[in-house]
């Protein structure tokens, strides 16, 4: 006796610090994540020598400075600074499309939206070459004319790493073997295709544009663009990606919670309607004449083996607007479909039988001469039910009650195919899990596995609890009436009503 | 006593260590996002704040992180007009999500097929109908793995094959078509037909645009097809061939205005500025969506 406990202490202990480290490992691989920057600067160091013989001016650095320059980048990936350099680069960005759009019935081309008027943009034209363009007052910034510069490759790494950072498994500079030529012209031919910068198509918007000779779609003449602006580096500073700690902090700090009480409210509406209706419909279903019962019994269990998406479509049908019923409810203003009370509805719909099924087997295992009995006394039927089926049956009761609950907080088929996926109103803590982790947030979704195996581990653990301690009860009971093992729970209702008597 | 006392610790230990999990998990409140606040009009009073507006939009689920910032932009324009959470799913869902009862301000489908579908329920103004983004198809394959694909024909190479479920993903039904073009599908509309024996069995069907690509970045798939924008959204796939685009139809993504909606003026705005905002252009020129 005393040593089980100590053992399930132990054991629950155990469990819980499992639970708690790799809860805390989710959080670190987000920190892991995080210096993506250094990453891809390791890979933009590496890469140059590999494209050894093709004689692009990264090569060229590379072989020379054996030591990479250290790199610091933004975490959106929009600034960055490389070590030893006085520019900077900001308002970086990776232009994967552009746009054949008209402005005002006139072509420009197919244009690129530039950083700023004097921002530079390199357009890779193939697999093979890039236009760099840098207005002529800019390239004093990096310290040089163009012959110079092209000797210089810290913009071009600094570049190519930032590239590298936003453009998320598109090709990159970085994985292209590409010569760069450098212009400040604003226009310049290139096989049949004309590239022109800085051409100011709205009032305030410059743009670098692509035409082909007749033709009204430019886009064959590059892969895609990058643009961004040359500035001092003294002014620039990097804020930082969270680590450690600070990242485990921003991760619960950008979480959201909703999905969280969506559950909680969801699941604890829909069990005030499963008590209420599985305690009736249990008393009721054995009430009735023995054919029909076999009837309602299957009627009233059958959600608990039809799969969720069953349930979820018939609900779907019967209040949508297909229907000629869905679309009555709705003309009566009972919009029901993809909305809060959807979600109530499935979750009781698929609770419902866990609770009836458990309150039905108490109620048969009742001794029918209890209320019997109470009926010489005179009690009504309600006044029975209340005042002695109830309290007899109330282990029973109390398990079913948490297990509907459990079961309302885990329903996912029918409240997706009724209720939606829409955050803060339907989306319950098992959609959240579907689909973050389809919308790539494994570790959102992570997160909230830990929570919902959390949430059951305890309702298992109370039930387990609850159902020890009338058991309980029932020895210490069974010991004071002696050797002979009483009915179960009959004793102590016997002994009050022999009080009452 | 002390035998009852027992259990009872036994729960409230579990208890407290439920609650700890939430308390750290609590500790930073939920960071609602920034409701703009509405400029004060002093200067001019004869000007009455226009109503707030919430536009709910049921979008193609590849545009998933790029039409947020466009909303964003929108808000940050337009104070009084905000966001229900928009809906991104197949186009395909979205339509009979709407014939259900679903309301929506606005729809923006991955197909003309399916907002055709959508104008025949009777869903859509038709008026409003208006071509906003191009997009192409392309084969993706996990970051680095070692998968080469030099032709359409080489997909028969491989095991698990990740493409959407044609019925509701309009990138499936494009896949399909290409597949058409070299004999390994039977219908040239991309839909209702079968893949051949060579890849029957290793197709594996997705929901959504977005779960194809999950299943290739996750390495579920070896390959799957995707619209060359989906590789800016999710970290891990990469391009391994870029599908012919004369071999399915144009990939165009219809906005429009729905039928039954109570703010059309704002709707039509909104789908306006996703066309002719120089801000929004980049946008959907970052996640690779050619503004038609």
């Amino acid at each position: 006796m005393l040593k089980s406990p100590r053992y399930r202490l132990s054991v629950l202990t155990a469990l819980m610090l499992c639970m708690g480290a790799v809860f805390f490992s989710v959080p670190a691989q987000v920190v892991a994540a995080a210096p993506d920057a250094s990453a891809s600067t390791q890979a933009l160091a590496t890469a140059p020598r590999s494209g050894a013989a093709t004689g692009s001016v990264l090569v060229a650095a590379a072989t020379t400075e054996p030591a990479a320059p250290a790199i610091e980048i933004a975490p959106d990936g929009t600034t960055g600074t490389i070590e030893g350099e006085r520019f900077a680069i900001t308002d970086f960005t990776r232009l994967n499309k552009g746009t054949n759009k008209f402005y005002e019935d006139s072509y420009y081309g197919y244009r690129y939206p530039m950083a700023s008027e004097d921002g530079f943009v390199v357009v890779v034209i193939d697999a093979t070459h890039a236009l760099v363009y840098i207005k002529a007052g800019e390239a004093t910034l990096l310290q040089a004319d163009a012959v110079a510069r092209q000797k210089d490759p810290a913009f071009l790494t600094l570049l190519s790493a930032l590239d590298s950072k936003q453009s998320n498994g598109g090709q990159t500079i970085a994985s292209l073997a590409l010569n760069f030529e450098y212009t400040s012209e604003t226009e310049v031919s290139r096989g049949s295709y004309t590239y022109r910068f800085g051409v100011e198509v709205e009032p305030g918007r410059y743009y670098a544009t692509v035409t082909e000779k007749g033709s009204e779609d430019g886009s064959a003449g590059a892969l895609f663009c990058v643009t961004g602006r040359v500035v001092p580096a003294d002014g620039v500073t990097i804020e930082k990606a969270p680590e450690g700690f600070a990242a485990v902090v921003a991760f619960f700090n950008s979480m959201d919670y909703r999905p969280f009480w969506v559950s909680l409210r969801t699941s604890f509406v829909a069990l005030v309607f499963v008590f209420v209706l599985g305690l009736l419909a249990a008393r009721a279903s054995l009430k009735i004449n023995r054919r029909l019962q076999g009837i309602l019994d299957s009627l009233f269990t059958i959600p608990m083996v039809l799969p969720p998406t069953v349930c979820g479509f018939i609900l779907l049908v019967l209040f949508g607007n297909t229907t000629p019923f869905g679309r009555w409810l709705i003309n009566h203003g009972i919009e029901l479909v993809f909305s809060w009370p959807a979600a109530v509805i499935a979750a009781t719909v698929v609770s419902f039988p866990l609770m009836y099924r458990t309150a039905r087997g108490a109620f048969e295992g009742l001794d029918p001469a209890l209320s019997d009995a109470a009926r010489t006394l005179g009690w009504g039927e309600g006044r029975i039910f209340i005042r002695l089926t109830l309290p007899l049956a109330w282990p029973s009761i109390a398990a079913g009650t948490v297990l509907a609950f459990a079961r309302a907080m885990g329903e996912f088929g029918a409240t997706l195919f009724v209720a939606g996926n829409y955050p803060g109103v339907t989306q319950t803590m098992p959609v959240a899990i579907y689909f973050q982790w389809m919308g790539g947030h494994s570790d959102v979704a992570t997160f909230w596995v830990f929570v919902v195996i959390l949430i059951s581990f305890v309702v298992i653990l109370f039930i387990n609890w609850y159902a020890s301690r009338t058991q309980r009860y029932r020895r210490m009971s069974a010991a004071e009436q002696g050797a002979a093992p009483a009915p179960p729970l009959v004793p102590r209702v016997s002994a009050s009503e022999s009080e009452q008597r | 006593m002390r035998k009852l006392r027992q259990p009872i610790r036994l729960v409230l230990a579990s208890l407290m260590a439920f609650s700890l999990v939430f308390a750290m998990a609590a500790c930073g409140s939920t960071p609602k996002p920034e409701e703009p606040t509405v400029p004060e009009v002093v200067d001019q009073p004869e000007t009455p704040a226009p109503d707030p507006v919430e536009l709910q939009i049921f979008a193609a689920n590849s545009l998933e992180k790029g039409l947020p910032e466009v909303q964003e932009l929108y808000t940050a324009q337009h104070p009084e007009v905000t966001f229900i959470e928009t809906q991104f799913k197949g186009s395909g869902d979205l339509v009979e999500e709407m014939k259900a009862g679903g309301s929506a301000d606005i729809f923006i489908s991955a197909s003309k097929s399916t907002m055709d579908t959508a104008v025949e329920n009777g869903n859509i103004d038709e008026a409003t109908r208006v071509d906003l983004f191009a997009n192409d198809l392309v084969i993706v394959k996990a970051v680095g793995a070692d998968i080469t694909i030099n032709s359409l024909e080489d997909v028969k190479n491989f095991d698990r094959i990740a493409i959407g479920e044609a019925g509701a993903v309009p990138a499936g039904a494009y896949a399909n078509q290409s597949l058409f073009s070299i004999g390994l599908y039977t219908s040239d509309t991309g839909k209702d037909g079968e893949y051949d024996a060579a890849i029957a069995s290793k197709v594996v069907q997705a929901d959504k645009v977005g779960t194809a690509a999950n299943w290739v970045a996750t390495g579920d798939c070896q390959i799957g097809f995707v619209y060359s924008s989906d590789i800016y959204r999710y970290d891990g796939v990469e391009v391994a061939f870029v599908i012919p685009a004369d071999s399915h139809k144009d990939i165009v993504y219809p906005g429009a205005v729905t039928a039954d909606t109570k703010n059309a003026e704002v709707a039509a705005d909104f789908l306006k500025f996703c066309q002719t905002d120089p801000d929004a252009q980049k946008i959907w020129s970052q996640y690779g969506f050619e503004v038609l």
